[in-house]
Order: structure tokens, then C-alpha cells, then sequence
């Protein structure tokens, strides 16, 4: 068949010269919707296919942690920081008994630090793979929900048989990690140190998510709906991202190596070495790609902290009553959605006065109005979607 | 194309002829997953060793455990001796509708009553039904594992 060419051309570049009447109509996605990560609802007002307000709702969430905590003894209040950022349970509780110690002015012995370091970045590796299996089903591919989940099990099989539990693992505490329980009447005492095998079984686990994360490049990354559907889409320039406080992998992608590992102490970090890896132009495929090259970090960092890891004790001498000296202090964290901190106020009782929790997300998710303003109905779902968010995050 | 085809249907034959060896998932209620020794399941107790101390109570940090308990005078084992006072165990419930599995309450029990079970085979129709009384709790310490084998 012979394509007359001119006329396919005339085609594709004619418009509609009569301005046609169309109503704006305000559409509701959410509180349920299968792509929020949770309950958030989105108020868009919308002309046929082009939204030109997007405001988030938030709060259906909303578990009032940080009022809790001012009821709660310290450690009790891992519990309920455990269920601020459920996908990644474990690096939550980090910067939280970092600052508690900061106060009371502990040191934690250097094999506790090698697990929590180990934990937190098995944890940012089953988030990230849950974003790397359901950033393509939003798209609409189903396929790369299976690699990414399969390997993931696998982490959080590793991070149950030392903590005790795969999204909550409550493993932290002050001045250690969990230190042995029993020895009372029954003289049974349970060393809660990593169980035999764990080191090699790790070891294993991440050569297989490093394979996984080689098929997701290729089953993804070659994909050309995906690319055009993530390509050029949802573009955050830097300017916008540091006014918004937008932090992590979201910002890298925009090109900015900033990485909290890198700046703060807060896990022995500076040992290891590791590339921060970043994006070029900020849009949705970075975002993915850039979460991607980060998995390869963490295995890096795992893989040199198993060969690395010293024997000894797991627990600074901790009184059994925790009474935190009078005081103030801020720790931030780099999570696997950002920066998590803790602003924790001391008036030297068992529980904190005052703790002031600054998520990740809900820095992550205030760019929303911004960054949808103009875009069409099915690019809401694939921004939305590269900023990796959770709700327990954001609504606390 | 072909070949991404073939994958396809070679996966589906040899799963569905040698399921034991590549099946990926678990047939759940016909076949059991055996959890990890140090997984939360349910708490089991052990009333011997329970002094009606209510540490654990206290230190929930969403005051699931509720206990009662009274006094028992047990006679002198020798005439002239003291009087020995016991605490007896009249109430020791956990709701399991409330709990958060955070382990606070085992970790703190000075006498070694409380321990993890990694059983999880427990949900009920009612809500009320969560809540386990000391007997049902006795129970669960025959589901209690040896402790596993350390790291170095």
C-alpha cells in the first residue's frame, strides 16, 4: 500500500480551529484509589484531559505518633515509629534511638552498628524493589511485580530470621541492638544476635538481587511504552525540588548528589564505599532509573559490611529505667524516601516531651500542586507514582 | 516473541507437573510454612513461673496484658517456721486484638514467663475471642522452639 505521505502529515499537524466549549469538572482520585499507596485523595480540576489544579488531601492516615510519644516511654516509642514508613519498618527506628543516645551520650558498640547498618540498608532494598515492581503495574506492566516482589521475600525472610518480624521489626534499642532476654528463675537466656548462617545466606541473596535488578533494567528499561510514558514526564528542576524540601532519591534524580550518608554520622557509613548515584533531567525515568543504581549501592555496602563485620558485645550499658538527661538535639537519617529526622525535646523523665517527626513523604508529596499543574489525567498516576510515597509516612 | 512464548509455556508445564520442586509460592491452608524460630507469633506463659509482678502489664505500650492475682499463705514447713506468702495468678489475659507484637513484655519479665511462639494459627470470628486467657496462653508454651544457633 502506497502512504501518501503529504497527506499523513496534513493530518498529524491539523487542529481544531473552533474553540470548543468544554466544562472544567473537578475529579476525585482517591481516598481509595489503587495508585495512592494507601488512602490520599487528590482534588483535580480538570479541562477534558488536561488538569490545571491538583491539590492532595491528607490526614485519612493520621495516627497522632507524635502525640503518643509524649505518653510513651522511650522504648516503647520504637513500636509506633516502626508503623510510621511500613515498607521500610527498620531504617525508620534508626535516627530516633541515634538521637536518644546522642542525649544520653552512649556508645554503641561497633558489631551493633555493623547490624543496624546491614538491616537499614536490607530495608532500603525491599522499598525500593516495592517501587520497582509497582511504579511499571501503574504504568500498566505487570510483569516486573513479580521479579522485584520474588527477590524482595527474600530480603524479608533474612530480615525476619534476626528481627522477628518482616514489616515491624522493632529491633533497636537504646545503646544496641535487642540485647538478650531470660536468665530469670528459668536461667534460659536468648542472645538476640544474628542467627547462624545469616552471613552466608546474605551473601547469597544479594548476588540474586543483583540478577533481579539486571532483569528489571532490561525488562523495563528496553520497554518503549514505559519510556515514552516516564521520558520528559513530570520534570522537577532543582530550584523547585530544594524549595519544596523535597530529599532523597527524588532529588538525586534532579541531579543533586546529596546524600545524607554521606554528610551525617549517624551509622558508621564513611568505612564503606559507595557512589551516589544521580539523575540528569529530573523527570519520571530518572526517578526509576536512579532508585535502581541505588539498590546496586546497597548491595556494595552490604556486600563490604558482611566481610567487615567485628565480633563483640551488642549492648552498651543501659540502665533499666531510660531516663533521658535534660535536653534537645535533631537527628536526620537518609530513608529509603528521603530524609528522616527527629527532633526529640528532653525534660529528663521517661518519655520524651516533645518529638517532632519530619517524614520523608510529606515533604516528597507537597511538590504534588506544583509538579501536576498542567499535566494530562493519565500523567497524574505516572508522577505521582515515580515519587514514591507512603501514607503512613506522610500522615504520621 | 517466540521465544519469551516458549518460556512461558515451559514454566507452566514443569510447574504444573513438578509443583514440589518450582512451585514458588505455598498452597497455604493445605500446606504450612514453617516461620522462622525468632518470629512473633503468639506469646506463650508460663504460670509456674509468673510472680504477679505486673511489669509487663506496665510496660505495654498499649496495655493489652491484664492481670490479677491475690496473695496465698502456704503453711510453715516446720512448726515455729515463718509463714510463706506466694503470689497466685487469678487472671492473666492478652488481647490479641490490641497487641502490637513489639515483644516489650517479654523482654522485661525478670522470671522468665513470657515467651515468643512462632505460631500464628489463631484468628477467630469474633472479635472478642482474641483475648487469650492463662490457660490458652499455658498452651502455646508446648509451640515454643529451642533457641537457634548463633553467628560466631
Amino acid at each position: 500500500m502506497v502512504v501518501d505521505r503529504d497527506l499523513v502529515r496534513h493530518l498529524s499537524e491539523s487542529s481544531v480551529s473552533v474553540e470548543l466549549q468544554t466544562e472544567e469538572m473537578t475529579l476525585n482520585i482517591g481516598p481509595q484509589h489503587p495508585s495512592t499507596h494507601g488512602v490520599l485523595r487528590l482534588v483535580a480540576r480538570v479541562d477534558g484531559e488536561r488538569a490545571f489544579d491538583v491539590q492532595p488531601v491528607i490526614g485519612y492516615m493520621h495516627r497522632g505518633y507524635e502525640k503518643l510519644s509524649e505518653v510513651r516511654t522511650y522504648p516503647q516509642i520504637t513500636t509506633l515509629i516502626n508503623r510510621i514508613d511500613w515498607v521500610a519498618g527498620y531504617a525508620n527506628e534508626i535516627p530516633f534511638v541515634v538521637a536518644a543516645e546522642k542525649l544520653l551520650g552512649l556508645e554503641v558498640p561497633e558489631r551493633a552498628q555493623y547490624i543496624r547498618l546491614i538491616l537499614t540498608e536490607m530495608a532500603r532494598i525491599s522499598s525500593h524493589l516495592i517501587f520497582m515492581a509497582s511504579y511499571p503495574l501503574e504504568l500498566g506492566a505487570a510483569t516486573p511485580l513479580f521479579f522485584a516482589l520474588r527477590e524482595r521475600e527474600r530480603v524479608l525472610d533474612l530480615l525476619e530470621g534476626v528481627t522477628g518480624g518482616r514489616f515491624h521489626p522493632n529491633f533497636n534499642r537504646i545503646g544496641g541492638v535487642k540485647p538478650a532476654y531470660g536468665s530469670g528463675s528459668s536461667t534460659r537466656k536468648v542472645i538476640q544476635d544474628l542467627p547462624a548462617g545469616f552471613l552466608a545466606e546474605t551473601r547469597e541473596a544479594m548476588d540474586r538481587v543483583l540478577e533481579a535488578v539486571e532483569e528489571l533494567e532490561l525488562l523495563v528499561a528496553d520497554n518503549e511504552i514505559i519510556l515514552a510514558r516516564t521520558k520528559g514526564i513530570g520534570v522537577l528542576p532543582v530550584d523547585v525540588a530544594a524549595s519544596y524540601g523535597v530529599s532523597g532519591p527524588n532529588l538525586r534524580a534532579s541531579g543533586v548528589p546529596f546524600d545524607l550518608r554521606k554528610v551525617e554520622d549517624y551509622l558508621p557509613y564513611h568505612l564503606f564505599d559507595f557512589e551516589i548515584p544521580t539523575g540528569e533531567n529530573g523527570d519520571c525515568w530518572d526517578r526509576w532509573y536512579v532508585r535502581l543504581l541505588e539498590i546496586r549501592q546497597s548491595v556494595r555496602i552490604i556486600q563490604q559490611a558482611i566481610d567487615g563485620i567485628p565480633s563483640g558485645p551488642l549492648q552498651a550499658k543501659v540502665p533499666k529505667i531510660i531516663k533521658v538527661p535534660k535536653g534537645e538535639t535533631y537527628v536526620r537519617a537518609e530513608n529509603p524516601k528521603g530524609e528522616m529526622g527527629y527532633y526529640l525535646v528532653s525534660n529528663g523523665n521517661q518519655g520524651p516531651y516533645r518529638l517532632k517527626i519530619r517524614s520523608a513523604s510529606f515533604s516528597n508529596i507537597s511538590i504534588l500542586p506544583w509538579i501536576l499543574e498542567g499535566v494530562l489525567v493519565p500523567d497524574i498516576i505516572a508522577i505521582m507514582g515515580s515519587l514514591d510515597f507512603v501514607l503512613g509516612d506522610v500522615d504520621r | 516473541m517466540a521465544k519469551g512464548l516458549w518460556v512461558t509455556i515451559y514454566t507452566m508445564v514443569r510447574t504444573i507437573f513438578r509443583p514440589g520442586k518450582y512451585l514458588a509460592t505455598i498452597n497455604y491452608p493445605l500446606v504450612k510454612e514453617t516461620p522462622v524460630p525468632r518470629a512473633r507469633g503468639v506469646i506463650a506463659l508460663d504460670q509456674e513461673a509468673c510472680t504477679v509482678c505486673m511489669l509487663c502489664a506496665r510496660n505495654c505500650p498499649d496495655w493489652c496484658i491484664y492481670i490479677e492475682g491475690h496473695k496465698e499463705e502456704k503453711p510453715p514447713d516446720k512448726p515455729g517456721g515463718r509463714v510463706k506468702v506466694r503470689n497466685t495468678l487469678d487472671r492473666f489475659d492478652i488481647d490479641y486484638a490490641l497487641c502490637m507484637y513489639c515483644g516489650i513484655c517479654v523482654e522485661v519479665c525478670p522470671f522468665d514467663a513470657l515467651f515468643w511462639s512462632p505460631e500464628y494459627e489463631y484468628s477467630e470470628v469474633k472479635m472478642g475471642a482474641m483475648l487469650h486467657d492463662m490457660d490458652r496462653l499455658q498452651d502455646w508454651l508446648e509451640t515454643v522452639p529451642p533457641d537457634p544457633e548463633l553467628e560466631k
